[in-house]
């Protein structure tokens, strides 16, 4: 019982290390512009696709990698500068309205360029599962978990050590403000979006492998990404990872303890109760004074 | 951002025929006078008097109904805030504004440094990112005459020794002295300080005043607006009073003390 128990949690840690990646996506763009973007997990789906349509193709894989989530950075930037920047004028509401305009235009473009076929990535590496206390994780797990390791040390770097970092803290702390210092808020908002995308590519890619690629996967990404974004604390970073592992841990205990149609429904369950006890998340700051 | 050049040396700033009205309400009622780099001009008059909304108007945040403010020759009026600081105008507020998650010491480096690459900042964040943790001796070098500029400026406004804090741990008092070293690290030709006296205890005033005192020798215009009067008397060369809007009197502190249209004014608030 106890190993199936582990087994389970150690499912949910790989689940839950794309979670991680596109609820990142989240809540950069949420901290830097205010506006929840419900196309972020069409931005993995981008990536997957990409990477999954070169690598059928003939391409090797690291390769098609790379090309993946630059489509995925510039997809971001275009959707920016498209449909973000020329509405910027607008309300909260209108501008959530044009991401989830965004979400069902890039799934549709996903279904004109590939198809509704499943594609498929070979894993980065051969080799045997590896065993963790008697549980055990795939090889392809092993790469999603240094990926997420990979991104928010970079983000943190980024973030704590650079005076870019800096400027965007500042910026997000008081936008009016830091503005007025000379810190551009529009360049950032831009950046973020690039980010987000290249981010929530890189999630795609290294998921095609173990749950193959299909143009409608971004909507259930998307969905757990901002549910994690959520538990987590949609301002805070090290709550997307933290939401990211939770949320895909409890998914999959309660698809196993329980029964696997339960493994979507918990999410939206944990969702309704962060937003009825903690709306500020696990890790996120309550609303203070301005 | 602005292409216009900063003007670092001798600079007017100048308020001409200023009116701003709100329905019926004359918030401001034609106020004219100029400011030099290198005095302080104290703005002073009961509550309601018009104070606050001269300095949105300077600022660009408030748009006069008639008038207007230049800087030099430049007209400041109908520009952006952001251009308007830009052009070298910088104030700091009745209730100081952090910016919440940075450090103190992080608070006037981001200031020194949006200042230091103008519009343009930050030049290449991926080359940063790229060249951070890296033994890149030229980044270093700039990032400790970036810190050792702060760490002046942080011990020039009295807190030195608070560099390190979160802004979030800081009292009120503490916050108005960080705002007041943010607004002088990007080396402002026009300082507007919003009661930056209010709420301070002795030691934070002198602090506060000594900060006044040295931005003026080096050529910064301030204009106060401060409920200490005696303390804007002490500090400032010349004075404007507004009452109602209007300006009632200008000139040495002694002479408007002395003025019984401010006297006046002031029966009923306290005239020390």
């Amino acid at each position: 019982m106890i190993a199936q128990l582990w087994q389970y949690v150690l499912a949910g840690v790989a689940a839950g290390a794309i979670y991680a990646l596109i609820a990142a996506g989240f809540v950069l763009i949420y901290q830097v512009t205010g506006l929840i973007n419900f196309a972020q997990g069409e931005f993995a789906m981008i990536g997957a696709m990409t990477a999954s349509a070169l690598a059928t193709g003939g391409m090797p894989v690291l390769e098609a990698a790379g090309i993946a989530v630059l489509a995925a950075a510039v997809t971001g930037a275009l959707c920016y500068v498209l449909a973000i920047r020329p509405a910027r004028a607008s309300t909260g509401v209108t501008l959530i309205f044009i991401t989830l305009g965004l979400d069902v235009a890039l799934r549709g473009l996903g279904l004109l360029v590939w198809g509704t076929n499943p594609l498929s990535l070979p894993a980065f590496s051969g080799g045997a599962s590896v065993n963790i206390f008697g549980g055990v994780l795939s090889p392809q797990s092993i790469w999603v978990l240094v990926t997420d390791l990979l991104v928010f040390a970079a983000l943190y770097v980024f973030f704590r050590h650079t005076h870019a970092g800096t400027a965007v803290r500042a910026a997000v702390a008081n936008p009016p403000i830091a503005s007025t210092f000379g810190i551009p808020l529009r360049t950032f908002a831009f950046w973020s979006f690039v980010a987000a995308a290249a981010i929530g590519g890189l999630g795609g890619v290294v998921v095609a492998p173990i749950t193959s690629a299909t143009y409608d996967m971004g909507l259930t990404l998307g969905l757990a990404g901002f549910v994690a974004a959520v538990l987590g604390g949609l301002d805070s970073l090290p709550g997307a990872l933290v939401g990211g592992f939770v949320l895909g841990i409890v998914e999959k205990l309660a698809g196993g303890l329980i029964s696997t149609g339960w493994e979507q429904g918990v999410g939206f369950l944990i969702l309704v109760l962060v937003l009825v006890l903690r709306p500020q998340g696990l890790l996120g700051r309550a609303v203070r004074r301005a | 951002m602005s292409t216009v050049a900063r003007t670092i040396s001798v600079a007017t700033l100048d308020v001409r025929a200023v009116t701003v009205r709100f329905g019926g309400v004359v918030a401001v009622d034609d106020v004219t006078f100029t400011a030099q780099t290198g005095e302080v001009l104290g703005v002073m008059g009961p509550n309601g008097a018009g104070k606050t909304t001269l300095f949105n108007v300077i600022s660009g945040v408030q748009r006069p109904t008639a008038g207007e403010v230049s800087l030099s020759g430049t007209r400041l009026t109908g520009r952006s805030v952001e251009d308007v600081a830009a052009l070298g105008v910088t104030r700091t507020f009745q209730t100081p504004v952090m910016f919440w998650g940075l450090t103190v010491r992080e608070s006037v480096e981001v200031a020194l440094a949006a200042h230091a690459f103008g519009g343009t900042y930050p030049p290449a964040p991926w080359r940063e990112l790229l060249r951070c943790g890296f033994a890149a001796p030229g980044r270093r070098r700039e990032s400790a005459l970036l810190r050792d500029h702060a760490d002046a400026i942080l011990a020039g406004a009295g807190i030195a020794a608070m560099a390190g804090r979160p802004t979030e741990s800081l009292a009120f008092g503490e916050e108005r002295l960080l705002e007041m070293a943010r607004a002088l690290a990007v080396s402002p030709t026009i300082l507007l300080l919003d009661e930056p006296l209010s709420g301070l205890n002795p030691d934070e005033i002198e602090a506060v005043l000594a900060s006044i005192r040295a931005a003026r020798a080096s050529g910064v215009a301030v204009l106060l607006v401060e409920h200490a009067v005696g303390e804007l008397l002490a500090v400032a060369d010349r004075v404007v009073v507004l009452d109602h809007g209007r300006k009632i009197a200008e000139g040495t502190p002694q002479a408007v003390a002395a003025d019984p249209l401010v006297i006046d004014a002031y029966i009923g608030d306290e005239l020390e």
